[in-house]
């Protein structure tokens, strides 16, 4: 959100917010900036082929629907909510992405915007239900966990759907960069998202909605639109992940994303964010995306045995939500630090 | 964020820092394994050989790793290999993944078991672009599909069709013509699960048995439990549970003691993984299929390796499939050789 | 030092405390045992943060203390309790889901086994409730969220009461209280002294100082600049020290145009709290609303605003002849009323954000373009204007509300609602926990928004200060309106009778 440490500013007036602009942002990612070079150096001495633009590039290839999703659930994560619907969603939207294509012979645009849709739609009944019916988010999205993978399982009949060529554009390298399409457009929307978050009204509203709700309401703002809108934009995310999905496997796989909406917590939760509202950043969240990729990338490559990348991926990921803890701990009103 | 942000996430650094020490222990331990690797690596450029694996908690994948593993450090000085799962039968986005991990490594050949035998297609084609070596192993890439995308990858393995029908035969032996039988199949998506299944069909048919029922336990034991469960008490003379792998097959006699209806109900598998083995020998599983799983990833990995020395064109290979049964293990025992 | 070595308990040498700038400068405090010793300073000035340190909440960066002779270095709430400090803190640490009873005793709840022994629990909350003059009015066994902040507040000290202790120290106990259950308070504290405790009082109302008061030290900006018996020290005296500054006392009411009718409130009633609550506000004035803790007049409030919602009658705004009830906080905000809750903590701040998004949370609109981007120099600049405005004491604006002293979060809220045009301001004991400069800012701060025609509903529990600016006083007694005062018609008697004759009925 905002500056670490600010201190003469209340005797001087307004210059320190834009000027210590860019020490206070390196400030603040600089930590997960350092783990990611680490790792990165780890793994480069222990094999001998990590260490390559190559290495980085399929990365960078592999991560856009994690990453898109991941922006989404740093909002859901914000207003203190929880969705688990992401995979299963992303799953429902592929299949159905796949099923136009191939049984119904839609063009690729028509048919993405139907995937992006049918996870706004997803979006949209999680943030009404758990809204109108205060429902906690975490049920509420469990039942769409199961309705949405049931689903993806009914329109396609189990089966993967192979749709080809006409769908790869987006997933796969473009010539001379190395680099997709679809990893573009997740970092135009990492980008947009923390510009959301930060800088506009609706990110500070539910920013307020995830520290309190009663006094947001009570200072005359509805809350319920916001929550909403959160769910629905997770939906839209994991839709489009859905197709970016589909593009990069050129099909439509009905069991994609299974244990994905923990990959996605895991890496905002690694970002900084609160699981318990009213803290978080968008661009964490991504830095977090990576330090996983690299994480499950670099243990590919050294050929660690499956149960160690368990093991360690399983620490990583309690460490730093131990760390989140106590963070919040820190800055915590109720009980001082030392008691 | 709060002032003290930069600090802890300090602390969070070192923490890091110290999972990913031990990261590369584990990581160096692995590695060692091979103990010829060291001069190796100072002499010849060996052939890499990535062998990626479906689930390595699944125990027959696991003992193919383990029976390559074997095989790398007898012929060390011949191949180098990186062996890599993924988390389970479904992860497939992930199996992508490792190849396209693999490519950026540049590793010579690629020794993979699909988990579907679809999706792998364009990424192994990609990685034939990058002049990698690409044997498929285990489960049979679809047909379709390669020639939708023009290419060809050789598989080397058993016929799973041929196996399970070699299991569904000696089954209907044991039952009475118009049996009601039912099948619990592997993940859908599969196609050597679809092969076993088909094999099992076309035994049942052949012999005259009705096939009840027959849904996906998706290779998992516990879901296996629940689903012939359901069937036994919707089928109350159900006579045989034909399972397309030996985990949904122990869930199934699990299922069939529960339910109060061993003997009356024969259950088969299909692997021979090593925890069937007293369930064959005492007869709670009639019979299973040993498609020589410790050695279907070396048949890959040597025919991988034969690819790269003559550079001769890929085909097909076929492995043997062989029937256990509890006859199988008697004739072991009395000739002690196997 | 002005005691005798045999009647010091607590003695506290060169405590130093800072978090992102010094708090607490070589602060030297001696405490007598059968002594009320007043702590005594500005808001922010480090008396909180002073006796966390006492009571082992918060770890000095430097310094000794001594208790009863042996060294005293308490490591969490537990080592000081169990050396016999006791705290009654600012802030309400209640859990609010568990019973009274339960948090209570929540440290050393009666068991067999770990079986918890409700009947003994109940009796012994019974007892504890009895010292705070609760014992009919609560029922040990409801959740402490159902209650008020006062009645919470009573909770608490009945916690701390009824330990055995040598130091008891109340942060400003009194902040929610109304009088009657001050003279209860008073009454106890008077015989814990009797007994030989000693007390240390954390306090701005300088009436209440004068009755209870022995020995007063007094912080400015974290160091002590007096300590002298009470009787030594006038009013003036202590506003002069603690400001550092002459202040004059000046007369907070002044005459007003008063126009037309902003606010009238038709029979309102929520069933079981408010009954057929009728008064009306004109623009330019200052209507007060005297009453018991307890006697709905937070619920009066809120019902006007939305928070919750009325079952009968309803509010006209603007002489509007239709009645409305908001249904919603925001319908209220629209249509020009704002409210300053009760219990800031709760309704008001966000805890763990910065005093920037804190005051201009509901005002974002304002600052941002067409589709939404915040443009952050105005809004700071905005920010902090009104931060000036009403003088809150930060680090800077990005300093995070919970790290702020009490009273100044308590400005922080009202900035917030400046920051908004309203026609009708309803403030719920906006005073409370602040010290006097501030309290002397908020009744400029009445009066100017009167001034410029707007309507102002004034809650407090301070007889004073609403005898002192108010233009009429309505008087609440469980959930009714049971008395409205013309200004000149009142006096202390009369209110006081108005707000128990509710309870006759
Ligand atoms: N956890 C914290 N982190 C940073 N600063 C803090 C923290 N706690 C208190 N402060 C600062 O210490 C100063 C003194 O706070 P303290 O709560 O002791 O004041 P106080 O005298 O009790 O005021 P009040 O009368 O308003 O309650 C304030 O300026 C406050 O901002
Ligand atoms: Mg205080």
């Amino acid at each position: 959100m905002s500056a670490p440490r600010e201190h003469r500013e209340s005797s001087e007036p307004m210059r320190a917010s834009r000027g210590g602009g860019y020490r206070r942002v390196a400030g603040e990612y600089a930590g997960l900036v350092i783990v990611l070079i680490a790792m990165v150096c780890l793994f480069g001495m222990s094999s001998r082929h990590f260490i390559r633009v190559q290495t980085f590039a399929t990365i960078a290839n592999q991560i856009p629907a994690l990453t898109i999703i991941a922006v989404g659930m740093t909002f859901v994560l914000v207003i203190a909510g929880i969705d688990l619907s992401v995979g299963s969603v992303m799953a429902l939207s592929a299949s159905l992405l796949g099923m136009a294509m191939v049984d119904w012979g839609w063009p690729v645009w028509p048919a993405a915007a139907f995937a992006v849709l049918v996870g706004l739609c997803c979006g949209l009944a999680n943030g009404f239900v758990s809204v109108w019916f205060s429902m906690p988010s975490f049920i509420v999205t469990l039942g769409m966990l199961e309705i949405a993978r049931g689903c993806s399982y009914l329109s396609t009949n189990s089966e993967t759907k192979y749709i080809g060529e006409a769908i790869e554009g987006i997933g796969a390298p473009l010539a001379g960069i190395g680099l997709s399409p679809a990893f573009f457009i997740a970092v135009g929307i990492v980008i947009a998202g923390q510009f959301l978050l930060s800088r506009t009204v609706f990110g500070r509203q539910v920013i307020a909605i995830g520290t309190n709700e009663q006094a947001v309401r009570l200072s005359g703002i509805n809350p319920v639109p916001g929550k909403i809108i959160v769910f629905a934009m997770a939906g839209l995310l994991a839709g489009l992940g859905g197709v970016f999905q589909a593009s990069r496997l050129s099909s439509a796989d009905p069991n994609a994303g299974i244990g994905l909406e923990l990959a996605a917590i895991a890496s905002v939760v690694i970002g900084g964010t609160s699981l318990m509202g009213g803290r978080g950043s968008v661009i964490s969240s991504f830095l977090g995306v990576w330090i996983i990729a690299v994480l499950q990338t670099g243990l590919a490559q050294v050929g660690a045995t499956e149960p160690t990348k368990r093991v360690i991926t399983g620490i990583v990921i309690v460490v730093a939500v131990i760390v989140d803890a106590y963070r919040q701990r820190l800055g915590n009103w109720r009980r001082p630090l030392r008691s | 964020m709060a002032g003290s942000s930069t600090k802890s996430r300090l602390h969070f650094a070192s923490l890091i820092l110290l999972a990913l020490g031990w990261v590369a222990i584990l990581g160096c331990r692995t590695r060692s394994e091979s103990p010829a690797e060291k001069q190796a690596e100072k002499t010849a450029e060996r052939p890499r050989i990535a062998l990626i694996m479906k689930s390595l908690a699944n125990e027959f994948f696991s003992t193919m790793a383990e029976g390559a593993k074997r095989h790398q450090a007898e012929h060390s000085g011949q191949y180098e290999l990186i062996v890599n799962g993924i988390k389970d039968e479904v992860d497939v986005t992930r199996q992508v993944s490792l190849v396209e991990e693999m490519v950026a490594q540049e590793v010579n050949a690629i020794v993979i078991a699909p988990a579907d035998s679809k999706i792998l297609v364009p990424v192994l084609k990609r990685a034939q672009a990058a002049g990698i070596v690409v044997v498929n192993i285990d489960n049979k890439l679809d047909s379709e599909v390669l020639a939708k995308n023009d290419t060809r990858v050789p598989f080397v393995g058993p016929d799973n069709r041929a196996g399970a029908r070699k299991v569904g035969e000696y089954l209907a032996r044991q039952l009475k013509k118009g049996d009601k039988v039912a099948i619990l199949e592997g993940l859908r998506t599969a196609f050597n699960g679809q092969q076993r299944r088909l094999g099992f069909e076309d035994a049942m048919k052949g012999a005259g048995m009705e096939i009840v029922a027959s849904q996906s336990a998706e290779w998992e034991m516990a879901k296996a439990n629940a689903i012939a469960s359901a069937m036994l008490s919707e089928h109350p003379d159900l006579k045989a549970l034909l399972c397309s792998n030996d985990s949904m097959a122990l869930g199934a006699v699990a299922a069939v003691k529960t339910a109060g209806r061993a003997g009356a109900v024969a259950v088969v598998g299909f692997d021979n993984i090593s925890a069937v083995q007293t369930a064959v020998k005492d007869g709670s599983i009639a019979a299973t299929a040993d498609q020589h799983g410790d050695k279907l990833a070396v048949f890959g990995i040597e025919y991988a390796l034969k690819i790269i020395q003559e550079k001769s064109s890929p085909e097909d290979k076929e492995t043997p499939v062989d029937l256990i049964t509890a006859e199988t293990f008697k004739e072991a025992s009395k000739a002690p050789s196997k | 030092m002005p005691f005798t070595e045999s009647q010091v308990v607590l003695r506290l040498r060169g405590i130093r405390k800072s978090y992102a700038a010094p708090v607490l400068r070589d602060v030297d405090l001696d405490i007598a045992a059968g002594q009320v010793h007043a702590l005594i300073g500005a808001n922010g000035a480090g008396k909180s943060t002073l006796s966390r340190i006492i009571s082992g909440l918060a770890s000095p960066d430097a310094g000794t203390m001594v208790l009863s002779g042996e060294a005293y270095a308490p490591r969490n709430k537990a080592g000081a309790e169990s050396r016999g400090v006791h705290i009654v803190q600012q802030e309400l640490n209640l859990v609010p889901t568990l019973s009274v009873a339960e948090n209570l005793f929540l440290n050393r709840l009666p068991h067999r086994c770990g079986v918890l022994r409700r009947r003994e629990l109940r009796d012994r909350a019974c007892g504890a409730l009895a010292m705070v003059g609760l014992a009919g009015t609560v029922d040990p066994d409801t959740p402490v969220s159902q209650l008020g902040v006062g009645h919470q507040q009573l909770v608490e000290i009945a916690a701390a009461l009824s330990h055995d202790c040598r130091v008891l120290i109340l942060d400003e106990p009194t902040a929610a209280l109304t009088d009657p259950q001050i003279d209860l308070l008073f009454e106890h504290l008077r015989r814990l002294r009797a007994a030989g405790v000693a007390i240390l009082y954390i306090s701005h109302r300088m009436d209440e100082l004068r009755r209870i008061v022995d020995h007063a030290t007094i912080l400015r900006d974290g160091d002590v600049v007096c300590t002298a018996p009470m009787n030594h020290l006038t009013a003036e005296e202590i506003v002069r020290q603690l400001t550092g500054k002459e202040i004059q006392r000046e007369s907070h009411h002044c005459a007003r145009q008063r126009g037309e009718i902003a606010l009238q409130v038709d029979r309102l009633s929520r069933d079981g709290v408010l009954h057929d609550v009728s008064f009306e506000v004109r623009e330019g004035e200052i209507f007060g609303i005297a009453g018991l803790v307890g006697s709905g007049r937070t619920e009066l409030l809120r019902a006007i605003f939305g928070a919750d919602v009325a079952d009968r009658g309803g509010v006209h705004l603007g002489g509007a002849a239709e009645g409305v009830r908001f249904r919603e906080p925001r319908h209220a905000v629209k249509a020009g009323l704002a409210m300053i809750p009760e219990d800031r903590r709760q309704h008001g701040l966000l805890m763990p954000q910065p005093v920037l998004s804190n005051v201009t949370l509901g005002n974002l609109r304002r600052f941002a373009s067409w589709w939404g981007r915040i443009r952050a120099r105005r809004e700071r600049d905005s920010a902090q204007h009104f931060c000036r405005a009403m003088d809150v004491h930060y680090q800077g604006l990005d300093q995070r509300a919970d790290q702020l002293s009490g009273g100044n979060q308590q400005k922080v809220v009202i900035a917030r609602w400046l920051l908004r045009d309203s026609r009708v301001y309803l403030f719920d004991e906006p005073t409370r926990g602040i010290d006097v400069s501030a309290k002397a800012t908020v009744y400029h701060l009445l009066n100017e928004l009167a001034g410029q025609g707007k309507a102002v509903v004034f809650v407090s529990s301070e007889m004073r200060e609403l005898l002192e600016i108010c233009d009429r006083i309505g008087v609440m007694s469980a959930g009714r309106m049971t008395a409205v005062f013309r200004r000149g018609e009142w006096n202390q008697e009369k209110i006081l009778h108005a707000a128990l004759s509710g309870y006759s009925r």
